[in-house]
């Protein structure tokens, strides 16, 4: 049923894909130098997109078909997980947030709850919250405010089990969630497992669109990824480790806006293999406006910026460890060549259609990655549990969404290199987990 | 070939608005986090600001 949608959807794709390059070639052979130019970065451009969404969406479907082939993940393993919370002014979510932790499957698992010395009413929601039953409990600490990462440190301490999963207070798992996760660590060389993260507030144009991105652009490019055991980042709502691991690599660290990016950086670093499971979810609060979505991309662009400056020593150093070169490339690509580059078809294009009348190529242009973007859509809202309805802001996706986000990226890249000052940029929680 | 002209003058004028807004929305977004900043003040501050001294609570013994 599935191929019945995607194979037409992809013959579609290859035919556009090859009227866009004829028309590219045409346009190259009579114009002149600026043109030509122009016209073979959107052709390397067009190329380096299209290939990525193929080879990562072979990868995932290698992966969906690996995984249902592997009857051992059916098995129950009894690791003791050690659930830590971070928490900062979260009262809004902080208990449905806790709750989805006490409800889950897995019989061993042990909640602790870091308050980052929380000014509102997040500690006594929590405190409230204690218990501690059979292999079950819920444990609240307090500490003075020092950032996520040192709130993350101080709880890996207290924890008593074999694995450590992380997970943000604004955030809810399914119930499944651990018990999914912990049965990667059956085989000793995963050092991490990162899960789905899904949007819950799908209330309006903004989140819906975000959703859509969060399924496509992250959920699936990690399940992509882990074919090769080397998911980029482990997200901050939903990531599982080996305590031993994280003791090896010295815990979290502060010197960067996406400690989840560098940690994860630091794991491959040291040859640990990290794996994905997309049916383990967490559900997360999306900034419910456009000026709250910039500031979260903001600091994410800066923060996968710096995690590459820590770590540039090992990009071109492939003979130092291969895996980490490459996902720092991979990863480079993505938070600047890609931004840069669509920002720059996007005014050759306006600057052909100005000066040359507006041109037909820019249809097909546009239709092209429509219809690689529905196809992506399509795929992965059927191997989730989301509505197939999403698919159709994939036109919105493509034709506005990303390109406000690459022109935010393209201003916070520009700021992390003059390396202006900025703060870590929490959002106002609105409590519709 | 009418539609597909259409088409692509729609595209033009939608490519090219969402440029001048992405820039807009991201200076808006700055601006904004810039007068939450000034919005935030010390405790010195906000005393300097008055022109108080500080509070010094003592302990009592209620025994």
């Amino acid at each position: 049923m599935r191929l019945l949608v995607i194979i037409p959807l992809f013959i579609l794709l290859l035919v556009l894909a090859a009227i866009s390059m004829m028309g590219l070639l045409e346009l190259f052979r009579y114009s002149e130098v600026f043109v030509r130019f122009g016209v073979s970065i959107a052709f390397v451009f067009s190329f380096l997109i299209i290939a990525r969404y193929m080879i990562l969406m072979i990868f995932s479907i290698a992966k969906t078909l690996e995984k249902s082939a592997d009857e051992e993940h059916l098995k129950i393993v009894n690791k003791k997980v050690s659930i830590i919370v971070p928490c900062y002014n979260e009262e809004a979510v902080i208990e449905i947030s806790l709750r989805s932790l006490i409800m889950q499957t897995h019989p061993f698992v042990e909640i602790i709850v870091i308050d980052d010395g929380s000014s509102d009413r997040t500690l006594s929601i929590a405190k409230s919250m204690e218990y501690e039953y059979e292999f079950k409990s819920l444990k609240v600490f307090t500490k003075v405010n020092a950032g996520k990462a040192e709130a993350l440190n101080y709880g890996i301490k207290k924890a008593s089990g074999e694995l450590i999963m992380c997970v943000d207070a604004d955030s809810k798992l399914a119930f499944d969630a651990v018990e999914l996760l912990v049965q990667h660590f059956r085989d000793p060389s995963i050092g991490a497992v990162a899960g789905s993260v899904y949007v819950t507030n799908q209330d309006n144009m903004w989140t819906k669109l975000q959703a859509l991105e969060y399924i496509e652009g992250l959920n699936m490019v990690r399940n992509g990824q882990a074919l090769l055991k080397l998911v980029n980042i482990i997200p901050g709502p939903i990531g599982m480790f080996r305590k031993s691991a994280l003791v090896d690599i010295g815990g979290y660290e502060n010197d960067t806006f996406a400690e989840d990016c560098d940690l994860t950086l630091r794991l491959i670093g040291k040859g640990y293999k990290i794996d994905f499971e997309i049916d383990a979810v967490s559900y997360t609060e999306a900034p419910e406006n456009l000026l709250d979505l910039l500031k979260q991309r903001y600091r994410w662009t800066r923060g996968i910026l710096q995690s590459i400056k820590k770590h540039r020593e090992s990009l071109w150093n492939f003979r130092k460890n291969k895996a980490l070169s490459f996902v720092l490339l991979y990863m480079l690509f993505e938070a600047i060549l890609w931004p840069f580059m669509d920002f720059w078809v996007n005014l050759f294009i306006i600057y052909l259609a100005l000066t040359s009348g507006a041109s037909i190529l820019i249809v097909y242009w546009w239709i092209l990655f429509t219809v690689l973007d529905v196809a992506g859509a399509v795929y992965c809202l059927m191997i989730t549990k989301e509505r197939l309805s999403l698919a159709f802001y994939a036109i919105y996706y493509r034709i506005f969404f990303i390109s406000i986000i690459n022109i935010a990226k393209i201003f916070a890249t520009i700021e992390e290199w003059f390396n202006l000052k900025m703060n870590w940029g929490k959002l106002d929680r609105k409590g519709k987990l | 070939m009418k539609l597909l002209t259409f088409m692509s003058f729609i595209i033009l004028i939608v490519t090219i608005l969402t440029m001048v807004f992405g820039i807009i929305a991201y200076f808006l977004y700055k601006a904004r986090e810039r007068k939450k900043e000034k919005r935030k003040q010390s405790y010195d501050e906000v005393l300097s600001n008055v022109n108080r001294s500080k509070i010094f609570f003592k302990e009592q013994n209620f025994d």
